[in-house]
C-alpha cells in the first residue's frame, strides 16, 4: 500500500491529473470526470478521506505487470528459453477459465512479458481441459497462472477437485500469481503440492482495516467501512475481509474493498469488475 | 472385448508388507470423501483382526514410493489406528490407461463427482484404446452407459467451454448439466439449420441469459425450448420459429415464453388430445355395458361427455350426426 498525501492537502488539478496517470490504463478507462463523479458519493466532509484513500491504491499496470512476469518466470527452477536445456516437458496454463477471465489475460500478458508469444511457442500453453491429455510426468513442469489469491480458498478447492485429477503423475506444479497474502501462500503450501511463485506479497499493514496498517486512524477506517457497506452488504471488507486496495490494470480483485470495484443502485465503483 | 479388459488389469508382483507411511493415495482417486459411518465399522474391525485382505499398490518409478490401486478406506484406518505395517500385493506400475479403468471399475461413479474430470479421463481412454462405442466403454470402465454418453456431449463441446466446467472458481463453474441440456437444443437439425445459427455463437449466448435473475434460471429450461421447437416444425412455422429464436438468443432479456408460437403450441395440444379421445373412444367402444350396467356415475359422466362434445361442435359448425 503507498503512502498518502497528507490529511488536508486539498483535491487539485494536478492530483487528480496524477491519479489519471496512474490509473489511466484501466480497463474501463479513468477520466477526471469519473473520479470527481466517484468522490462526490462521499460526504463533502468525507472527501479528503476518499482522496487518500485514492493515494495508497496499488494499481498494477502493463508495464509493472510484465516484469512481475519476468521476473516470476526467471525465479522457477530449471526454466530456460532453450527448450534444449530445460529439464522434462513445460506447460502453462490458466487458473481461472471462464471466457475472458483473469486467466486468460494472464497467459497473454505473459506471453509477450518473456517474448513467448511467438507459433514456435504454441506448444507450451494450454488450456486446463488438456492438462489430462498432455500426460505429464513427474520430471515435467506445469505453471498455472492467474494474477491475485486473497485467501487461497479458491486455489485449494480448486485443485482438491478438479485440478488434481487432471495431473495425477504429479509433475511439479506451481501457481504463478501476480500479488498474494501471505495467509494464501502459507494455506496453498500447507494443503495443495502446488508450489507458489508470488510477484508481491501482501500482509496485514495492506488490508486497510487491519490495525498494522496505519495510514488510516481507527475513526477513518470505521468512516470508511460504512461506505463499503453502502456498496457491499455482503462483503464490506473485500471478499474474504481482506481489506486490500489492489487494482489490476485488467480488472480490480473482488478483495480489494467494494467502494473500488462494486457497480448498483448504492454505489458506483471506480473500477468495476465486469462491462 | 475381455481381452481389452484384462489387459487393464496390472500383473501382480507378490504379496509383502510395508509401513504405512510408505503408501500414497491414488491420484486418480476420484473419490476424496470418505463416509465416516463405514470407516468406524472397518477400523472396528481393523483393531480386532487386523487387515485380512491386503491392498493393492504399485510402486511409482518416479518417486519411489508406493501408490495405492485398491484400499485406500483400509489404509486410512490403518493411519488412525495407527498401525506401523499393513500387507499388500504389489502389482506392476499400471499405464495411465490402466491406473484410469482401474479407478473407475473400483470406485464407480457418485452423483456429487464433477462429470467433466470423467469425461476427460474417458477421452483419453478412448484415444488410446482408439474406442468409441458407448457400451463397450461403459463395460470397460464400469460407468452407467447413460453416463458414457453424458461425457461424450460434453467432450463435443469447444475446449474453451469445456474449460468453464473447470472454472476455478466453485461460483462460476458452469455445471455438465447446463451443458447436457442445451446439447438438444443445439443439436437440433432444423435449428442447426438456420442461416445466423452458430453452435458456439448460441452457446455464449444461452450462458449469458443463465442465472437466478436472467431468462434462464433453470437448465430444464432447455427442455421447454426444445419442446417450442419441436412444435414449430411440427406445424412448419419455421421461418417464425429462426426469428423468434434469433431474437431469444440475441437478446438478453428476452424470455423463453418468447419462443411460444401460439398456432404451434395449440397445434401440439390438438395433437395432445386427439390422441386422448382415441383413448377414451377406445374404452368406450370395448365397454361391455352388462358389465357395467350399475355403473350409474360412469353412464352420468357419458351423457355430460356426449353434451359436452355436441356443444363444442356445434360451436365449432360441425356437423353433429
Amino acid at each position: 500500500m503507498k503512502r498518502p498525501l497528507a490529511a488536508g492537502t486539498g483535491i487539485s488539478l494536478p492530483r487528480i491529473s496524477d491519479w489519471v496517470d496512474n490509473f489511466g490504463s484501466y480497463r474501463h478507462q479513468v477520466t477526471d470526470a469519473k473520479i470527481e463523479r466517484w468522490l462526490r458519493q462521499f460526504a463533502s466532509r468525507d472527501q479528503d478521506l476518499a482522496a487518500r484513500l485514492l493515494d495508497v491504491i496499488d494499481f498494477v499496470g502493463h508495464t509493472q505487470m510484465s516484469q512481475l512476469f519476468r521476473q516470476m518466470l526467471g525465479a522457477i527452477p530449471g526454466w530456460n528459453r532453450n527448450p534444449k536445456q530445460r529439464h522434462g516437458r513445460w506447460r502453462f496454463a490458466p487458473y481461472s477459465t471462464s471466457a475472458g477471465q483473469s486467466g486468460d489475460a494472464m497467459i497473454h500478458s505473459f506471453r509477450l512479458a518473456n517474448n513467448l508469444d511467438g507459433k514456435v511457442n504454441d506448444e507450451l500453453f494450454i488450456r486446463p481441459r488438456d492438462l489430462l491429455s498432455e500426460q505429464l510426468q513427474a520430471d515435467d513442469t506445469v505453471v498455472l497462472i492467474d494474477d491475485f489469491s486473497g485467501t487461497g480458498q479458491q486455489v485449494c478447492e480448486s485443485w482438491e477437485r478438479p485440478l488434481q485429477e487432471l495431473l495425477p503423475s504429479e509433475p511439479r506444479s506451481f501457481i504463478m500469481l501476480l500479488a498474494a497474502s501471505a495467509a494464501a501462500r502459507q494455506r496453498i503450501i500447507d494443503q495443495t503440492p502446488l508450489r507458489p511463485i508470488i510477484g508481491f506479497q501482501l500482509n496485514h499493514a495492506d488490508n486497510i482495516f487491519h490495525a498494522a496498517c496505519t495510514h488510516f486512524s481507527k475513526a477513518e477506517k470505521n468512516v470508511l467501512l460504512q461506505y463499503c457497506r453502502k456498496a457491499s452488504g455482503r462483503n464490506p471488507g473485500g471478499f474474504g475481509d481482506c481489506g486490500f486496495v489492489v487494482v489490476f490494470a485488467h480488472r480490480c480483485p473482488n478483495n480489494s474493498i467494494p467502494i473500488f470495484h462494486k457497480k448498483g443502485r448504492n454505489w458506483s465503483g471506480l473500477f468495476p469488475r465486469h462491462d | 472385448m475381455e481381452e481389452k479388459r484384462k489387459a487393464m488389469v496390472p500383473k501382480t508382483i507378490g504379496v509383502k508388507t510395508v509401513p504405512v507411511s510408505s503408501l500414497y493415495p491414488n491420484p486418480h482417486n476420484p473419490r476424496l470423501l470418505f463416509d465416516r459411518e463405514p470407516l468406524k465399522t472397518l477400523k472396528a474391525s481393523i483393531k480386532k483382526v487386523g487387515i485380512l485382505v491386503p491392498l493393492t499398490v504399485y510402486r511409482d518409478s518416479a518417486r519411489g514410493h508406493f501408490v495405492i490401486l485398491d484400499g485406500q478406506r483400509r489404509w486410512i484406518c490403518a493411519r488412525e489406528i495407527p498401525l506401523d505395517d499393513v500387507p499388500v500385493n504389489e502389482v506392476a506400475e499400471p499405464t495411465l490407461v490402466q491406473n484410469i479403468v482401474t479407478m473407475f471399475q473400483i470406485h464407480k461413479l457418485r452423483a456429487d463427482w464433477e462429470l467433466m474430470p470423467t469425461a476427460l479421463k474417458l477421452e483419453l481412454l478412448m484415444n488410446e484404446l482408439n474406442e468409441r462405442n458407448d457400451a463397450k466403454l461403459a463395460v470397460l470402465t464400469g460407468l452407467p452407459e447413460a453416463v458414457v454418453t453424458r461425457c461424450k456431449k460434453l467432450l463435443s463441446y469447444p475446449k474453451d467451454i469445456q474449460d468453464l466446467m473447470l472454472n476455478q472458481d466453485p461460483d462460476a463453474r458452469v455445471k455438465a448439466d447446463f451443458f447436457i441440456e442445451l446439447y438438444p437444443v443445439i443439436h437440433d437439425r432444423v435449428v442447426a439449420k438456420f442461416d445466423w445459427f452458430s453452435r458456439p455463437r448460441f452457446t455464449e449466448q444461452m450462458l449469458g441469459k443463465y442465472g437466478p435473475d436472467r431468462p434462464i434460471r433453470s437448465v430444464t429450461d432447455f427442455r421447454l425450448i426444445k419442446q417450442h421447437i419441436n412444435n414449430a416444425r411440427r406445424t412448419g412455422k419455421l421461418r417464425e420459429l429462426s426469428n423468434r429464436l434469433k431474437t431469444f438468443a440475441e437478446d438478453k432479456p428476452t424470455p423463453v415464453s418468447h419462443l411460444q408460437i401460439a398456432s404451434a403450441s395449440v397445434a401440439a395440444a390438438a395433437r395432445k388430445l386427439v390422441s386422448d379421445l382415441d383413448k377414451i373412444s377406445n374404452a368406450i367402444r370395448h365397454l361391455d355395458v352388462d358389465q357395467y350396467y350399475g355403473e350409474e356415475k360412469l353412464w352420468e359422466t357419458l351423457t355430460t361427455f356426449v353434451k359436452v362434445a355436441q356443444k363444442k361442435l356445434k360451436e365449432a359448425d360441425q356437423r353433429v350426426q
